[in-house]
C-alpha cells in the first residue's frame, strides 16, 4: 500500500509541476468532441443524438494520446528501469503511477463533460448519466491502456502500435458506455450498463497491474 | 508403478521432447502429412454429405449449406486463439521456446479463420436477415478477435530483438483472452440477429443426425488443417530461429547432396 502512496505521490507532483501538459488531453477531448458539430448539418436533433457517442469517442482517443507519454519520461531517465529492477512490489508501484495518471486525464474529462453536453443540447437531466457513465469507464481505459504503453514503452514509434493493440479491447467500454446515454435518451433503465462498467472497472483494477508489470518486465531488459 | 505416474512419465517426456526446437522438427516432419491427409478426407467428405446428401432446410432451403464454413470457421477463430494464448502463458511461465512458436504461428492462421467466419456469416446473413451486417453482440465481438489477431501480430512485428517480441506478442495475447467467452456467451447474454447454440445446445443437438453429421466432420476436418498448417509454418519459424545452430546447416547441406 505505501509503494502504491509513494509512486502515487510522485507521479502527481511531477504531473502538477507541468502544467502544460497536463491540460493537453482536455483540450484535445473538448477540440475532437467539438469537430463534430462542425462537420455535421447544424440540427438539434442530431446533435443530441449522437452527442453521447461522440462524447465517448473523444474520451477514448484523449486517453490514447495521453498513454504514449506515461512511461516515455521514466524510461528515458532510466527510473522505470531501476523500478523494474529492484521494486519488489511492481503491480503496485503500477497502479499508484495508472491512478495519478487517470486524475490527470480521465477524472478531468468527465467533469468537463457536462460543459460538452450543452454544446451537443443534451437534456439536463443526462448530464449525470454520461458523468456516471465517463467516471466508470475511463479509469479502465486508462488501466487498459497502460498495458499498451507498458508494451510498447522501448520502441521508438510505439504510438501506432498502442493504437492498434489498444482500441479493440477499448469497444466493450465504449458501447456500454454509450450505450448507457442511448438507452437513457429513450428513458430506459441504465443501470445494467452501470453494473456492467463497475464490472469491468473492477476486473481492470484487479488484473491490469498485474499486467503492466509483465509487460514491462517482458521489455525492458 | 500405478497407471498415473506412467501416463504422467509419458506426458513429462512428450512435453521436454516437444520444448526442444530439433525433436519438434523431427515430429512435426511426420505428422504434417497425417495431418494434411486426415484434414483432406474430413473435410471432402463432409463437404459431400453436407452438400448433397444433406436435406434443405424447410425455412432457408439450400442457402444453409454456408454453415459447413461458417460454424468451423467460427469455431476454430475461438479455439485457435485459445490455444494461442495458452502456449503464450506455457512461454511466459516455462520459458519454453516452442510455446512462443506456436502462439505466434497460430495467430496468422486464427486471423485467417475470424475472417472466413466473417465473411461467411456475411454472405449467409444478406438472404436470411437482410443485411450483409448488423452491429449485434456476436458480430461485433468477432470483428474485435480479428482486429485482436492483428494486434498481436503488429506486436510480434514491431521489435526488432526477437526474445523481447515473443514476450511482448504472448503478454497481448494473455490479455486477449478475456473476449474469448464474451463472444461464446454474446447470442445468450444479449439478444441478438444471430441464432443462439445449435450443436451443444441444452437437451442435445438441435439439429438432424444427417445435417449434424458433416457439419462435425468438417469442425474435424478445419481442426487437422489448422494442426497441419501450424506443424508447417512452426517448422519454418524453427529453421530461421535456429539457422545458425549445427542440426540446421546439416538438414540443409543434407538436403542439399540428396538432391
Amino acid at each position: 500500500m505505501s509503494t502504491l502512496i509513494l509512486y502515487f505521490h510522485r507521479e502527481w507532483l511531477l504531473m502538477f509541476r507541468n502544467t502544460g501538459a497536463l491540460v493537453q488531453p482536455l483540450v484535445f477531448f473538448v477540440i475532437i468532441a467539438l469537430l463534430f458539430p462542425f462537420s455535421l448539418p447544424a440540427e438539434v436533433n442530431l446533435l443530441q443524438s449522437i452527442g453521447g457517442g461522440v462524447i465517448w469517442v473523444a474520451a477514448v482517443l484523449a486517453t490514447l494520446l495521453s498513454l504514449e507519454s506515461m512511461f516515455h519520461a521514466d524510461y528515458q531517465d532510466g527510473t522505470l528501469e531501476q523500478a523494474v529492477i529492484h521494486q519488489r512490489n511492481l503491480p503496485a508501484a503500477m497502479l499508484g503511477k495508472v491512478i495519478a495518471h487517470w486524475t490527470a486525464t480521465g477524472l478531468f474529462l468527465s467533469l468537463f463533460s457536462p460543459v460538452l453536453c450543452i454544446t451537443f443540447n443534451i437534456p439536463v437531466d443526462q448530464f449525470w448519466v454520461l458523468f456516471v457513465g465517463l467516471l466508470l469507464g475511463t479509469p479502465s481505459l486508462t488501466l487498459i491502456g497502460a498495458i499498451g504503453a507498458a508494451l510498447t514503452v522501448t520502441l521508438r514509434r510505439g504510438g501506432v502500435l498502442i493504437a492498434v493493440i489498444i482500441l479493440p479491447l477499448y469497444i466493450p467500454i465504449l458501447i456500454f458506455g454509450a450505450g448507457m446515454i442511448s438507452q437513457s435518451e429513450q428513458g430506459l433503465e441504465t443501470i445494467s450498463q452501470v453494473y456492467t462498467l463497475a464490472a469491468i472497472l473492477t476486473l481492470s483494477l484487479t488484473l491490469a497491474p498485474f499486467a503492466i508489470a509483465g509487460a514491462l518486465k517482458a521489455t525492458i531488459n | 508403478m500405478n497407471p498415473f505416474s506412467i501416463i504422467w512419465k509419458f506426458l513429462d517426456r512428450t512435453y521436454h521432447r516437444l520444448a526442444s526446437p530439433r525433436e519438434f522438427y523431427g515430429i512435426a516432419q511426420y505428422m504434417t502429412p497425417i495431418f494434411g491427409l486426415l484434414s483432406l478426407a474430413l473435410i471432402l467428405s463432409g463437404a459431400y454429405l453436407g452438400l448433397f446428401k444433406a436435406p434443405a432446410d424447410y425455412q432457408q432451403g439450400d442457402s444453409f449449406r454456408i454453415i459447413y464454413v461458417h460454424v468451423p470457421a467460427a469455431w476454430l477463430s475461438l479455439m485457435v486463439y485459445t490455444i494461442m494464448a495458452v502456449a503464450a502463458a506455457i512461454g511466459m511461465v516455462w520459458r519454453m521456446k516452442m510455446a512462443f512458436v506456436v502462439a505466434i504461428c497460430s495467430a496468422p492462421l486464427g486471423a485467417v479463420f475470424t475472417a472466413l467466419a466473417l465473411i461467411t456469416g456475411s454472405i449467409w446473413g444478406k438472404p436470411i436477415w437482410g443485411t450483409w451486417w448488423t452491429w449485434d453482440a456476436r458480430l461485433t465481438s468477432e470483428l474485435i478477435l480479428l482486429f485482436l489477431y492483428f494486434g498481436v501480430m503488429a506486436t510480434y512485428h514491431a521489435f526488432e530483438e526477437r526474445k523481447t517480441a515473443e514476450k511482448a506478442m504472448a503478454m497481448l495475447s494473455i490479455v486477449g483472452i478475456v473476449i474469448v467467452p464474451i463472444i461464446h456467451y454474446s447470442v445468450e447474454w444479449w439478444s441478438s440477429l444471430h441464432q443462439g447454440a445449435t450443436v451443444f445446445a441444452e437437451g442435445g443437438p438441435r439439429m438432424p443426425s444427417d445435417m449434424l453429421t458433416p457439419l462435425l466432420l468438417m469442425i474435424a476436418g478445419f481442426m487437422f488443417f489448422y494442426g497441419y498448417a501450424l506443424f508447417l509454418s512452426a517448422q519454418n519459424m524453427v529453421l530461421n530461429n535456429e539457422r545458425k545452430s549445427r542440426w540446421v546447416r546439416d538438414l540443409i547441406q543434407n538436403t542439399g547432396d540428396s538432391q
